[in-house]
């Protein structure tokens, strides 16, 4: 059956809702921004001096950390998607999303969208925030097109991920379920050093951990010098290929419980 | 029953829950196209199982169903465009506005955009919201999110409309408005309405048909009328003046039917006959000279009808028997809500 536009009339309104209601509700909004914004603060700021330790050749530290506060915020704000969800379970909305929607995966496409502009807010304000804590940024604007776009389908698999659990469980009650996952794998990234300076258990963890390989492509494209960009996109696309089964029979679960 | 009915056909439905019982167990009825069909039922019985089968939000274990001659488990995505729910819970979002309510509902059903914001205030006002539609919800009472509800289910004009406890909770007044909305989108747009209810008036006053169900089994089936027909005679209740009397007042009853139960001092008889007999049992209190108190005539209740074919009462039958009715008049208490 192909998406048609009343498939796409429902999946607009799901992201109109949830972009509503995040910005009509601070308590809501403002937790994604302090967290990106806490890391940066903590890691570019008080862990500056890690800048200096011998054959860290990355050319500027809050670049560096940079990159790695756009790959978590992407994540973080797809996440939450996973929370909302849950949250419209809990409340009844789910149902009746499910009840109005003929085709259901436009309720996933919706909150997909509405995450992905809720996105560009936040990348706007941390990459405010670097530029003036002395961010240098030596990326053409095609460098910087795929950097963020790097963030951007980031956040599409911490959404995918998310909404499966969500879809699941049907409860708030799953949200470190969702959170820690995702947490775990961003910090098993050489999230303060270069990999090649990763010693002891980390170093073969992060070799293996599909965020290396974005965190890398990020900060070759910021540093101007794009290497590793097929292995990044390669890894993010078969992740959300993944996920995106995940997610759907997440939804099938979801309409099988009623 | 094609595709162009808006009627229901259901074939053997059965649910079963995961190491839970059987919550529908194998119910087969079919409502017409324009009919008010009224599913009644105590807690429990198995009417909202069957109302998330019929809509799609559960998958039936076993049997099947046709919603306006679609089946509900193999062509869902079609049955939810032509069907409308407003289910027992009313899903709806406290920080939304009843307006951005509409707009979000016309949206999901694909209206196109010119045509929105008329649907929206078209029904806002069919449901007498309008002052309130600019007011976010979670500051709505209990009759105001319920009507809400019933316009969010009609946005896209529905041929058939599930309502599951629709009146479960509301004040009277609320009650008969929401009644007088049901009954005109059934005689005047010929929409097919299953309605659940647990009060017997509901369906007695609204149902052109009525299901009884019980432990996921259909125990009766048909109008009103004739289920109580089914089941019985009306009986007389007559009260004497002077208690000295009461024992001519019995056989004097007891030539015109079979002595039932009665309230306090009261004297009861099932007529052999019918309610011609009443006029000769008011000539033979006349003629003896009995004065009486009161006399009343009891037909039969949905509640009879329960009882004869489950062997207990429905829950919230004497509720369902004091409700009564006012005209639809404008909810005071409802208009009360914050800003």
């Amino acid at each position: 059956m192909t998406p048609d536009r009343t498939y796409f009339s429902a999946a607009w309104a799901v992201a109109w809702r949830y972009l509503h209601n995040l910005y009509t509700k601070p308590a809501v909004f403002v937790p994604g921004l302090i967290f990106p914004l806490f890391f940066l603060a903590a890691f570019a700021g008080g862990l500056s001096a890690v800048g200096d330790t011998p054959r860290f050749d990355y050319y500027n530290f809050t670049a560096f950390q940079f990159c790695f506060i756009l790959i978590q915020a992407s994540a973080l704000a797809g996440v939450f998607v996973g929370f909302s969800i849950a949250g419209d379970f809990e409340q009844g909305m789910g149902r009746r999303m499910m009840l109005a929607t003929s085709r259901r995966s436009s309720i996933l496409l919706g909150y997909a969208l509405g995450a992905a502009l809720r996105l560009i807010v936040v990348w706007v304000i941390i990459t405010g925030v670097s530029l003036l804590a002395g961010m240098e940024v030596r990326a053409t604007g095609y460098d910087l097109a795929g950097m963020y776009t790097l963030g951007l389908l980031s956040n599409v698999v911490a959404l995918l991920f998310s909404a499966g659990i969500a879809f699941r469980f049907r409860s708030l009650q799953a949200g470190p379920l969702m959170q820690m996952p995702v947490f775990i794998a961003l910090f098993l990234a050489p999230v303060y050093v270069p990999q090649e300076l990763l010693t002891g258990w980390i170093e073969p963890v992060a070799r293996l951990n599909p965020v290396t390989a974005l965190l890398n492509g990020a900060r070759s494209l910021m540093a101007g010098d794009p290497t590793g960009i097929l292995l990044a996109y390669g890894v993010a696309f078969g992740l959300i290929a993944l996920l995106a089964l995940w997610a759907l029979r997440g939804l099938r679960r979801a309409e099988v419980a009623g | 029953m094609n595709e162009e009915s808006n009627g229901i056909e259901v074939e053997g439905l059965v649910r079963q829950f995961k190491n839970g019982p059987r919550a529908v167990d194998g119910i087969s009825l079919t409502v017409e196209p324009g009919e008010i069909y009224g599913f009644l039922g105590p807690n429990g019985a198995g009417k909202s199982t069957t109302v998330h089968m019929l809509t799609t939000l559960l998958p039936p274990t076993a049997g099947s169903a046709r919603v306006a001659g679609l089946d509900v488990a193999t062509r869902g995505a079609e049955v939810r465009k032509v069907i409308g729910a407003a289910l027992q819970e009313a899903a709806l979002d406290p920080n939304l506005t009843g307006r951005e309510h509409m707009k979000l509902q016309t949206a999901l059903h694909g209206l196109p955009k010119e045509e929105r914001v008329r649907r929206g205030d078209e029904l806002i006002e069919r449901v007498g919201l309008s002052d309130a539609s600019d007011r976010r919800v979670g500051g709505y009472s209990g009759g105001m999110k319920r009507r809400l509800d019933l316009a969010l289910a009609l946005v896209h004009r529905p041929r058939v409309l599930f309502l599951d406890e629709p009146t479960t909770g509301l004040d009277p007044q609320s009650r008969a408005s929401l009644w007088e909305e049901v009954t005109r989108l059934s005689t005047r747009d010929g929409v097919t309405v299953f309605l659940t209810t647990q009060y017997l008036e509901e369906a007695d006053q609204l149902a052109n048909r009525v299901g009884i169900i019980d432990a996921g089994k259909i125990a009766a089936e048909g109008t009103p009328a004739a289920l109580k027909a089914e089941i019985g005679r009306p009986s007389v209740e007559v009260l004497p003046v002077d208690p000295a009397r009461r024992k001519e007042a019995e056989d004097i009853l007891l030539r015109f039917g079979s002595a039932v139960p009665a309230a306090g001092e009261a004297l009861s008889v099932r007529l052999n006959e019918g309610i011609e007999e009443l006029a000769a049992i008011v000539r033979s209190f006349d003629s003896a000279g009995i004065e009486l108190a009161s006399l009343g005539l009891n037909e039969p209740t949905l509640d009879d009808v329960f009882l004869a074919k489950t062997g207990r009462h429905l829950e919230g039958a004497g509720e369902a028997e004091s409700a009564e009715m006012p005209l639809p008049a404008s909810d005071p208490d409802e208009q009360a809500g914050p800003a």
